[in-house]
């Protein structure tokens, strides 16, 4: 009787075990996306999602990665600090293998400091302040471009082509612009621009008719705001509205199609962006792929830009997954610190990244909007 | 409900405190970090909730911009720990002093407002420290990014990392602040302020300095969301301006006003509807505020005085209710 | 030339200010109630104007300014009978309950109205059709006036005007200042309360989901966060002249949007919030029932 028992349980146990061992090697490769789905960004972080299921989906149909599906687990920090060092917590517990997020640096700042300590594979598509990189985690990444480097470029960009010498900028006093806005004003000075006009807007505002009576008064060469598309828009409109004659330039978060809808297009037209290439000017495959993809897919193209980070994001972590075989982090951030060169990204050639973990080779554009209100390269580029 | 509360409030208090203590203690132990992180927010939510239960619990008064104080504490931890390097802990008492100040400056000259007017302006109050800190007042507060690199609270040379460290931190304060408040209950300042809340003429009239009265309610209650702040600041190590918003006021005043105004396991009551309940509602994603504000209409529908009121208030919001007209006399 | 100009956009922002006002000092008058959810039906009035916009221009086949009266006729329809719904469900349970659980009433009414714009329309910005809102303008003594802006201030003082003649001169309107000022006494007068508080619930709101079409219409575009910055604003107008009183949510309304264009036009706009505030703090402080008092009777 106890022999029979004893064998039962033996037989229990080994077949449980022959499971667990099965799931190890079936089991799924747990990818975590961090993102505010709900609240302010809501908009940004919905297109996060979109995004980066898209190419999930894609993988997995194709035969997954290493052979194992994907898993995307999503989670939303409503862009709050607090909430993001709890999901980030909730990633961590659920093992994933890296993590994909935050949208604005205030939360992928306490979300950073949780990944590093649990030393997961951290990439930021959209976070652009500069401390994130500051820290010293070997394991967190950005796709996108720090705020100087764009800076740098657009200061170029109005003293070389468009020989501006009195200079404003006008940024929304949100984490990403207040940066761009900074780094562009020490490198205009720098270079002998006077920046006679420096002010910000507040993130929600509507009405700017008084701060762009003043800067009509300022008499300025040429005016660049640093804030996204939809103020960006407003602004045009209404300087139309008040008949004023303004050279606007305005910066990659202003990189959006709706930005011309908002606006009207009388009053776009001849507006100077400054921004990473668009995918259609970029001459590669995955580019355009990805966009016709996402329209498929969605029924609406991928506007944002950082919808397109996040896609590389995502494009990153395969790629180093895929050629180190691995899905260990330590050994994934070793491969994208040392041997990640010349990948074909989405948004452009991925040169590398340094060792602090910011993205190598910044290549800005400056467009400028069409008769048609389209986008086209500016003849001259600084 | 009713009979077990009774029954509670019979057995000696020690009991059951030592017993909730201990309960508190072994809590965390179980869980994973994620669930202990939660702990920790709830406590901390619990802390606010007690603080301004004493402005709009006993005072009466209507403060919806209670989050000013939070993030003025938490901006002071760490103004001191990033320019002065002075360790976490010590941050304390100044955080509460600087909190407890701004508490007094801005409440002195609008004390004498009624309800809804000073309803009105503790919201503007509390937009305006939230604007003053995103506009980068002085160039020291970094602006919409907030501060960050802030150190975490170290004991003795021991470095407080891990949640369930902060956790019995947190715990240590709150278990303060639970004592201090229950001993301002009782005391006279603590009748005094019902006595404001339910009748500020007739308590005039019986010789309570009002105006003196309100001022210490902001006060205390503003000082110690300040603790909180500072809290707050040693455990995620980045602060915003957005913790001044105006959403979180909304937040600190459903957890005692839900909770039960006026009564202390109330706003525990609360903190866990406002607080944990949303966090453990997750998986409703996109409609998980429009859930909350479904909850937050129907609990004041069917129990508008709280879930754990004081029995005062809950006889004062009953009464009100039920207009229970002595029976006529039979006969002539 | 600056100071006029500034002027004019003060006075048209004043004048959406003053709209959305009335709505919650018409309800307070009537309720006691701060309607922290008047925001957001606002807004609700932006998103409905531009679906019935959209549906009326699909049905006309062409794009022209003269869709948008029947698109304001049902915007003000729908979003009065949002309010009427809002206060029958959310509110009126609460009549006897005290002052504080009304607040946490309206301010859950707040998250769902919000939340279900969001979830329906999505979270990226809207924008009206172009083509729709009247174009051009001319100069006025070196600033610019819009044609958009005179219609605007043209139909927000028409609407200001018919409403304080409606409140001063109809029985309805007595009605509802005899309400504002004690329940029961004016049930014994044989006013039917609660179909004067619902009516109440049909104009402010009415006003308020129209104000948010010509909003979202002089602006061109928006998305669902509208109604929380805007609605606070309204609201601290209502309270600058005295909550419960029409005439002083007109006024404030104005001021407000004056102080705001002002302050932003001369020291700088992200202040101009700050200034706002601290001007609305000095103005109780000194006269603690707002610019022209409230038209409510204390209860001793």
């Amino acid at each position: 009787m106890y022999r029979k028992l004893s064998l039962l349980l033996i037989t229990l146990v080994l077949t449980l075990s022959l499971f667990t061992g099965c799931q190890k090697e079936a089991g799924t490769i747990k990818l975590g996306l961090e993102g505010p789905m709900t609240g302010d960004y809501a908009y940004e972080g919905q297109g996060f999602e979109k995004a980066v299921q898209l190419l999930v989906d894609q993988t997995n149909e194709a035969g997954g990665l290493l052979g194992r599906q994907i898993e995307l687990v999503i989670e939303d920090d409503a862009g709050d600090p607090t909430q993001a060092a709890l999901v980030a917590q909730r990633l961590v517990d659920a093992d994933v293998v890296a993590v994909i997020g935050a949208y604005n640096s205030t939360a992928t700042e306490p979300a950073s400091e949780i990944y590093n300590e649990a030393g997961i594979l951290h990439v930021t598509p959209s976070s652009t302040a500069t401390r994130l990189t500051e820290k010293g985690f070997e394991r967190f990444f950005r796709v996108c471009f720090l705020d100087d480097r764009q800076g740098l470029f657009a200061a170029t960009f109005a003293k070389e082509v468009l020989g501006v010498q009195t200079f404003g900028i006008l940024h929304d006093n949100s984490t990403y612009a207040q940066g761009l806005a900074e780094h562009t004003k020490r490198y205009a000075e720098e270079m002998g621009v006077d920046v006679a006009f420096y002010d910000a807007i507040n993130p929600d505002d509507t009405d700017f008719t008084p701060i762009l009576t003043n800067i009509g008064a300022a008499g300025l060469d040429a005016i660049y705001f640093t804030g996204y598309h939809a103020q960006g828009g407003l602004l045009l409109k209404q300087t139309g509205e008040l008949g004023l004659d303004l050279n606007w330039m305005m910066g990659n978060a202003s990189n959006n199609p709706e930005l011309i809808q908002i606006a009207g297009l009388e009053n776009a037209v001849g507006t100077y962006i400054t921004t990473e290439p668009l995918p259609k000017d970029v001459d590669y495959p995955e580019a355009r792929q990805f966009v016709a993809d996402f329209e498929e897919a969605y029924d609406m193209s991928p506007d944002s830009v950082w919808w397109m980070m996040a896609a590389e994001a995502f494009n990153v972590i395969r790629y180093a997954i895929e050629q180190t075989e691995s899905t260990d982090s330590e050994v994934l951030a070793d491969f994208l610190h040392n041997e990640a060169k010349d990948i074909n990204g989405i948004t452009g050639p991925i040169l590398g990244w340094d060792e602090k973990g910011d993205r190598l080779g910044t290549i800005h554009l400056a467009y400028i909007i069409g008769e048609n209100g389209d986008f086209i390269v500016n003849p001259e580029q600084p | 409900m009713e009979k077990l509360l009774t029954r509670l409030r019979n057995m000696n208090p020690i009991v059951w405190q030592v017993g909730l203590i201990v309960l508190a203690i072994l809590l965390p132990l179980p869980m994973g970090n994620y669930h202990r992180s939660v702990l920790w927010r709830t406590g901390l939510y619990a802390m606010l909730g007690l603080s301004l239960n004493i402005i709009l619990g006993y005072a009466g008064l209507f403060q919806l911009g209670h989050a000013a104080f939070y993030a003025l504490g938490a901006y002071t931890c760490a103004l001191l720990n990033l320019h002065f390097n002075v360790p976490i802990l010590l941050t304390y008492p100044a955080s509460v002093l600087v909190a407890a100040l701004f508490g007094y400056l801005l409440t002195r000259p609008i004390l004498h407002l009624r309800g809804d007017y000073l309803c009105i302006v503790t919201i503007a109050f509390g937009e305006v420290v939230r604007l003053v800190l995103v506009n980068n007042l002085f160039g020291i507060t970094g602006g919409a990014n907030g501060l960050s690199s802030i150190d975490r609270p170290a004991l003795f040379g021991f470095v407080l990392r891990a949640p369930i460290y902060h956790y019995y931190l947190m715990l240590f304060f709150l278990i303060l602040t639970i004592y201090a408040v229950q001993r301002l209950e009782h005391s006279r300042l603590g009748r005094a302020w019902m006595y404001v809340r339910e009748d500020e003429v007739a308590a005039e009239a019986m010789g309570i300095d009002t105006t003196r009265v309100k001022l210490l309610a902001f006060v205390l209650g503003s000082g110690w969301a300040g603790l909180a702040g500072a809290l707050y600041a040693g455990r995620i190590t980045v602060i915003s301006p957005d913790q001044s918003k105006f959403l979180e006021s909304v937040i600190m005043f459903c957890i005692v006003v839900l909770g039960g105004t006026g009564s202390i396991p109330g706003v525990f009551v609360g903190t866990l509807g406002m607080v944990t309940l949303p966090e453990l509602s997750r998986p409703l994603k996109a409609w998980r505020d429009a859930w909350l504000g479904f909850v937050m209409v129907i609990m004041m529908i069917l129990r508008p005085e709280g879930l754990l009121p004081s029995r005062r208030v809950a006889m004062e919001i009953r009464g009100e209710k039920e207009e229970v007209l002595p029976a006529p006399a039979t006969g002539t | 030339m600056q100071f006029l100009q500034q002027m004019i956009n003060g006075i048209t922002i004043g004048a959406f200010y003053s709209l959305v006002a009335l709505g919650y000092t018409m309800v307070y008058g009537v309720l006691k109630l701060i309607n922290f959810a008047h925001g957001d039906l606002f807004m609700w009035g932006a998103y409905v104007g531009l679906t019935g916009l959209n549906i009326i221009l699909a049905l006309i086949a062409q794009t022209s300014p003269w869709a948008i009266l029947p698109s304001v006729i049902v915007v003000m329809v729908t979003v009065a009978l949002a309010g009427v719904a809002v206060e029958r469900v959310a509110y009126r349970p609460l009549r006897k309950a005290g002052r504080l659980a009304p607040v946490i009433s309206a301010l859950g009414v707040a998250f769902i109205l919000q939340s279900l714009a969001r979830n329906i329309y999505g979270a990226s910005y809207k924008t009206y059709p172009n083509g729709v809102a009247l174009s051009g303008g001319t100069t006025l003594g070196g600033a610019r006036i819009s044609v958009m802006q005179v219609a605007v201030l043209a139909i927000s003082f028409l609407l200001m005007g018919f409403l304080y003649l409606f409140v001063q001169r109809t029985r309805i309107g007595t009605a509802m200042r005899a309400v504002s000022l004690d329940h029961d006494t004016s049930r014994l007068m044989g006013i039917d309360v609660n179909r004067i508080i619902a009516i109440v619930f049909l104009i402010g709101p009415g006003l308020g989901g129209v104000a948010g079409m010509i909003v979202a219409l002089y602006y061109g575009s928006f998305d669902f966060t509208l109604g929380w910055s805007f609605g606070l604003k309204a609201f601290i107008a209502a309270i600058m002249g005295g909550i419960g009183n029409i005439p002083g949510a007109m006024m404030g309304g104005m001021i407000l949007g004056i102080i705001e264009t002002l302050g932003s036009g001369y020291l700088s706009p992200q202040w101009k919030d700050v200034i706002a505030y601290v001007i609305l703090i000095l103005i109780l402080i000194f006269r603690p029932t707002g610019l022209l008092g409230e038209r409510v009777a204390e209860k001793l």
